[in-house]
C-alpha cells in the first residue's frame, strides 16, 4: 500500500498520472477520483465498487452497482473485498483526492478495506493531509510506502528537465532562481512553464516573479490568465463554478460556442485542465486552480456570479442531476426555489441513495428561514436515520404545509406524506392505524410535464410499495398482492430495480397466508418460488444481503421449516439475520425471532424455541399494533412452555388474554396443549372442538392440523386408539399436498404416527418421509445428486469453506481460526477452482449439493 | 472553498469567539485576500499577517482554505485579549 500525501499543487495526481501510463503495468488499475467533498459514503462505495468491477472485468456477471435506500456499509466493504480477491490477475485500487471525502463512516470502512486487502492488490491513495485511517499495523509490518511533499519536489535538475521538455530555454542562473522562487513546488514550476512558453524574454519573466513577494500560485495564476485570450479568460472564470464541465455546459456559462476546443486545447497545454473520460468530453480543473479562479471570479465579477449558478442548475435540472442543481439554486441564493425542488424530489432522491446528500443539502439553509416545505425532507432524512419521533415531528408540519400549498402541488405532497407517514408507520410496527388513511395512494398521480410524470411514477411506485407491504403485513389480501404486483411492474418499467426487490419481497412475505388459508397443491412450493424470485433479482443488484430482500428471506426459511427442511433453512435463516443487521422496523425483527424459534422447536429443541418465542413476544409487545401472526406465535409460546413443563407460567399468560385472542384457534390449540400436560385429556379435547368444527377463526389449515394432532394425543391418554389413529390420518391428509412436516414435529408426533397401521393410511409415504425427519434424517437427503467430479477438498479447505455460509467475513473467520487472512483468502480461491465456481454463494450453493458441509451442521 | 456549499451546521454551539493571528508566508494579492474576508491584512516583511475575531468551526474554515489554497502556513496564535491588541491595518493592498 502507498500513501502520498502533500499539500494542494505538489503533483499528486500528475504523479499518479505518469505512473498509470507507464507501459508495462502488471497489475490492473482501478482508478477512483473523489468527488469534490464528497459528503455521502454510499455514493463514494458505489464509485469505488463501480471502478473496481471494471478493472477486474467482472461486469457483465451483475448488474451495474446501484444505489439503494438503506445502505449496509458493512456488506458493501465485503462485497469490495470479494470482488477484489475474486479478480483474476492483480489489481492495483488508486483513489485519488481521499481528502475530499468527508463522510467520517466512509473513511472507518475504508480502514477496514485497507487493513483486509487480498494478495495481489495494491492500493495507492494520495490526499492533501494525513487521515484518520489506522495504517500504523502495515507501517509497523512494513507493508506502508509513503511519498510526501518533501519527495516530490523538483529538485534544480529536474526543474531543469521539466523546461528543456516544454522547449523554454532558460539559462542556468535563471533556473536557479527559478527553482528558488518556486522552491520546487510542482504545481508554480507548471505555471511558470506555460506562462514562460509564450513570453518573449523568459528571462525577464523569471526575474520580475522573483522580484516579487506576491504567493507563488496568486502571482502565476494572475500572469497565466492574463496571457490567455478574451474568451478563454472568461470561459474559465465562469466555468470555475462547476466541479465538473463539459463543452455544452460551457457554452450556455459562456454565451459562446467553441468551449470545448478550448478545453481540449487548455488539456492539451498541460494547463491544470483534465479530461475525466476516454472520449474527452468530460473535464475538471486542478482543485488549487479552481479555488483561485472562483476567487478571482468573486473579486472582479460578483454580480455575475448568481446568474451563472441558475444558468447551470437549468442545465443539470435538464440532464437529470438534481441534487446539482439544487446545490446551484442554493448558491445563487434562491432558497425558496431549493426548498420546492428538495420537496419534490426528496422521495427521488432517497430511492437514488442519495440521503446523505439530501442532508447536506438541507442543512445548507440559513438558521432561521422558514421554509415549511423542507420539513417533509427533514421527515424522509430522519427516518432515514431512524429518528423516528423527530420524523413525526416534522410530518406533522409537513402535513400542515401541504393543506396550504399551491393546487398543483397539493396531491404529490399529500401522495409523499402519505408515503412517509407509512414508512413511519413501518418502522414503528403500528400499520393498522395508518392503512385507511392511505388507501387513496392506490389512484395514480396525473401531471402534466414530463417531470411530473417522472416523480409521479416514483411516488407511485413507492406509494404501491408502501401500501402493499401495510397491507401484507396485516393480512389484507389480495389488495397486498394486487398492489404489490402493480408496484413491481412499475418499478421495472421506470428503472427503480429497488423498488422492485423491495415489492417482490414483500410479495413473497404476503403468500405465507396464501399458502396457509386452504391446503393446495404445492402451495407452500410455490412461495418459495416467488421467494427465490425476488431474492435472486436482488443478487443480480448485490443485494443479497440487503434489508430490502429480507421478508423473501424470512419468508423462504419459514416455508423450510414447514417442509422439514431443517438444515437448510437454518442456513438460510443465518443470511437473513446478516441482511437485518442494520435497524430495521420492529415487526420484521419479531418475525425472525419467531422463525429461529420455529426451527428451534421443530428440532425438538424446546429451550432455545421457547427463548426465541419469548424475544419475539417482548418485542411484540413494544409495538403499537397488532400483528398479524400474534395469535400464532403467542399459541406456540404457551404450548412451548405447557411442553417444558412451565404450565403455571402458560396458565398466567392464557388467563391476561382479551377473549378474541383468547378464541383464535391457535391459542385453542396451546390451551389444549396445557391441558395435556395436566393430564387432563378430555380438557384438551373440548378446548379443541371449535378448532377442529373450524368455529374458531384459524390463521390456516395447519392451525387445523396441529388441532387434529392434540386430539390424537388426547384421545390416546383416553384410551381410545381408535380415534387417536383417525385423527393423525386426518393430519396427514391435511399434510399430504404440501408434505408439511413442521406439526408433527413440534407436537412431538413420532409415536402417533408409528402407532397407525399402514394399512390404515391411505398416506404412507408421507408418513415415512415424516417419521424419517422426526428421527434425525434430512428429506434432501435421499436425493444424491448427480454432479461432475470434484477435486478432493484438503482438510484445511473444509475447515474455511464450512465457515463460509455464515455471515462471518473473511478476516472474521481468519479470527476464528487463528490463522492469517490471507491463509484463508488462499483456500478460497482454491476451493473456488476446485469447486469451479466464482464466488461465495455460488460456492456455498455447489458444497451444498455435494454435501460437504454437512459435518458442519452437526457440529454447531 | 470548499464546494459552493455555505459552512454546514449552523446549529452546533460554538464556543466564544476569540481574536487570532495567522501568519502566511509571501504576500497576498487582492484574490487571495478575499477569501479571509473577516481577517483584517497586515504585511510583516515577506509575511502576511491575518487577525480577526474566530469561533472554533470560523477558525478551522480559516485553515482549510489555507490548505485548498496551497497557502505555507507559518504561525497561529491565540491572542490574549488584555496584552497583545495588534492594531488593524485597513490597507487590504498587497
Amino acid at each position: 500500500m502507498t500513501v502520498v500525501s502533500a499539500p494542494a499543487g505538489s503533483g499528486k495526481t500528475s504523479l499518479l498520472r505518469s505512473w498509470a501510463g507507464r507501459p508495462g503495468q502488471r497489475y490492473r488499475l482501478a482508478v477512483l477520483q473523489v468527488q469534490r467533498d464528497q459528503q455521502d459514503a454510499q455514493q463514494f462505495w458505489l464509485a469505488l465498487l463501480d471502478a473496481v468491477r471494471h478493472a477486474s472485468a467482472t461486469t457483465g456477471r451483475a448488474e451495474p452497482p446501484a444505489a439503494t435506500p438503506d445502505f449496509n456499509p458493512p456488506a458493501m466493504v465485503d462485497q469490495v473485498l470479494s470482488e477484489l480477491a475474486d479478480a483474476c490477475g492483480g489489481i492495483t485500487v488508486v483513489i485519488d483526492d481521499l481528502h475530499e471525502l468527508t463522510s467520517p463512516e466512509a473513511l472507518a470502512q475504508l480502514t477496514r478495506l485497507l487493513t483486509n486487502l487480498p494478495p495481489r492488490v495494491h492500493a495507492i491513495l494520495t490526499t492533501r493531509h494525513d487521515l484518520p485511517l489506522g495504517l500504523h499495523q502495515l507501517r509497523l509490518a512494513g507493508e506502508l510506502a509513503e511519498i510526501r511533499a518533501t519527495d516530490l519536489r523538483f529538485s534544480e535538475s529536474e526543474t531543469c528537465e521539466l523546461l528543456d521538455a516544454s522547449g523554454i530555454a532558460l539559462s542556468a542562473a535563471g533556473v536557479a532562481l527559478l527553482h528558488q522562487r518556486t522552491e520546487g513546488w510542482a504545481a508554480g514550476l507548471r505555471l511558470a512553464a506555460i506562462s514562460m512558453a509564450g513570453h518573449p524574454e523568459p528571462e525577464r519573466f523569471v526575474a520580475e516573479f522573483s522580484g516579487s513577494d506576491r504567493t507563488v500560485a496568486e502571482y502565476l495564476i494572475a500572469e497565466m490568465l492574463e496571457r490567455q485570450p478574451e474568451d478563454v479568460q472568461d470561459l474559465l472564470l465562469r466555468t470555475s463554478l462547476l466541479d465538473q464541465v463539459n463543452g455544452e455546459l460551457a457554452d450556455l456559462l459562456t454565451g459562446r460556442s467553441g468551449s470545448e476546443r478550448i478545453l481540449l486545447s487548455l488539456e492539451d497545454a498541460n494547463a491544470f485542465v483534465v479530461s475525466l473520460d476516454p472520449e474527452r468530453t468530460l473535464f475538471r480543473y486542478h482543485h488549487l486552480f479552481t479555488d483561485l479562479l472562483r476567487l478571482e471570479l468573486r473579486r472582479t465579477r460578483p454580480e455575475e456570479i448568481p446568474a451563472l449558478h441558475r444558468r447551470a442548475a437549468g442545465w443539470f435540472i435538464l440532464h437529470g442531476q438534481v441534487a446539482e442543481a439544487i446545490r446551484h439554486i442554493e448558491a445563487a441564493g434562491d432558497w425558496t426555489d431549493a426548498a420546492r425542488l428538495l420537496a419534490d424530489h426528496s422521495l427521488s432522491l432517497a430511492l437514488d441513495g442519495q440521503a446523505q446528500t439530501m442532508q447536506a443539502l438541507v442543512q445548507a439553509f440559513p438558521p432561521g428561514a422558514d421554509h415549511p416545505e423542507l420539513a417533509m425532507v427533514r421527515a424522509g432524512v430522519d427516518l432515514n436515520q431512524g429518528r423516528l419521533d423527530e420524523a413525526a415531528a416534522h410530518l406533522t408540519v409537513a402535513e400542515t404545509y401541504t393543506q396550504t400549498a399551491p393546487p398543483d402541488r397539493r396531491r404529490r405532497l399529500r401522495v409523499a406524506v402519505a408515503s412517509l407517514h407509512l414508512s413511519l408507520a413501518r418502522r414503528r410496527g403500528d400499520l393498522a392505524s395508518v392503512i385507511e388513511q392511505v388507501k387513496f395512494l392506490a389512484s395514480p398521480v396525473t401531471g402534466r410535464s414530463n417531470e411530473d410524470i417522472t416523480l409521479g411514477s416514483d411516488l407511485r411506485a413507492v406509494a404501491l410499495m408502501n401500501l402493499g407491504t401495510a397491507e401484507a403485513w396485516t393480512l389484507g389480501l389480495p389488495d397486498a398482492e394486487r398492489h404489490l404486483r402493480e408496484g413491481a411492474i412499475l418499478a421495472r418499467r421506470i428503472g427503480r430495480p429497488y423498488l422492485e426487490v423491495s415489492c417482490l419481497a414483500q410479495l413473497a412475505f404476503s403468500y405465507i397466508f396464501h399458502g396457509a388459508a386452504l391446503p393446495k397443491i404445492a402451495s407452500f412450493a410455490t412461495t418459495q418460488r416467488h421467494c427465490r424470485e425476488a431474492i435472486a433479482l436482488a443478487e443480480r443488484y448485490g443485494w443479497g444481503t440487503e434489508p430490502v430482500v429480507a421478508p423473501a428471506l424470512m419468508t423462504l426459511v419459514s416455508t423450510m421449516v414447514w417442509l422439514g427442511e431443517f438444515d437448510e433453512a437454518e442456513r438460510w435463516l443465518r443470511r437473513t439475520e446478516r441482511a437485518l443487521q442494520t435497524d430495521t422496523g420492529p415487526d420484521i425483527r419479531l418475525l425472525l425471532h419467531q422463525t429461529a424459534g420455529m426451527l428451534h422447536a421443530g428440532r425438538g429443541r424446546r429451550h432455545e424455541a421457547l427463548e426465541e418465542f419469548g424475544a419475539a413476544e417482548d418485542l411484540a409487545s413494544q409495538l403499537e399494533g397488532s400483528q398479524a401472526l400474534a395469535s400464532q406465535m403467542t399459541g406456540w409460546l404457551l404450548a412451548t412452555q405447557a411442553r417444558l413443563g412451565l404450565s403455571g407460567k402458560a396458565r398466567a399468560l392464557l388467563a391476561a388474554l382479551d377473549d378474541e385472542r383468547a378464541h383464535s384457534g391457535e391459542i385453542l390449540n396451546a390451551r389444549a396443549v396445557i391441558c395435556l400436560g395436566e393430564g387432563d385429556p378430555a380438557g384438551a379435547l373440548g378446548a379443541l372442538r371449535d378448532v377442529l368444527d373450524g368455529r374458531a377463526p384459524a390463521l390456516g389449515y395447519t392451525t387445523v392440523m396441529e388441532a387434529h394432532l392434540l386430539a390424537g394425543f388426547a384421545h390416546r391418554e383416553l384410551g381410545d386408539q381408535r380415534a387417536a389413529n383417525q385423527a393423525a390420518e386426518r393430519a396427514l391428509a391435511l399434510a399430504e399436498s404440501d408434505r408439511l412436516i413442521l406439526p408433527f414435529a413440534m407436537t412431538g408426533s413420532a409415536e402417533l404416527l408409528e402407532a397407525l397401521p399402514r394399512h390404515e393410511t391411505a398416506h404412507a409415504a408421507l408418513l415415512v418421509g415424516i417419521l424419517d425427519v422426526l428421527h434425525g434424517a434430512s428429506p434432501a437427503a435421499k436425493e444424491q445428486p448427480s454432479l461432475p467430479p470434484t477435486e478432493e477438498l484438503s482438510p484445511g479447505e473444509l475447515t474455511v469453506l464450512r465457515y463460509l455460509p455464515t455471515n462471518l467475513s473473511r478476516p472474521e473467520i481468519a479470527g476464528e481460526l487463528s490463522v492469517s487472512p490471507n491463509t484463508v483468502n488462499a483456500h478460497i480461491r482454491s476451493i473456488y477452482a476446485k469447486l469451479q465456481v466464482r464466488d461465495r454463494s455460488s460456492a456455498v450453493r455447489r458444497a451444498r449439493e455435494l454435501r460437504l458441509l454437512a459435518a458442519a451442521g452437526r457440529a454447531r | 472553498m470548499r464546494g459552493h456549499l455555505p459552512a454546514l451546521d449552523h446549529d452546533r454551539m460554538d464556543p466564544v469567539p476569540a481574536r487570532y493571528m495567522i501568519r502566511i508566508n509571501g504576500h497576498l494579492g487582492a484574490t487571495m485576500l478575499s477569501a479571509f474576508p473577516a481577517l483584517a491584512p497586515q504585511q510583516h516583511g515577506a509575511h502576511t499577517v491575518l487577525t480577526g475575531l474566530l469561533d472554533q468551526s470560523a477558525l478551522y474554515g480559516v485553515l482549510a482554505e489555507i490548505e485548498a489554497l496551497g497557502l505555507d502556513l507559518l504561525e497561529l496564535r491565540k491572542l490574549n485579549p488584555d496584552r497583545e491588541s495588534p492594531q488593524i491595518d485597513h490597507d487590504r493592498s498587497p
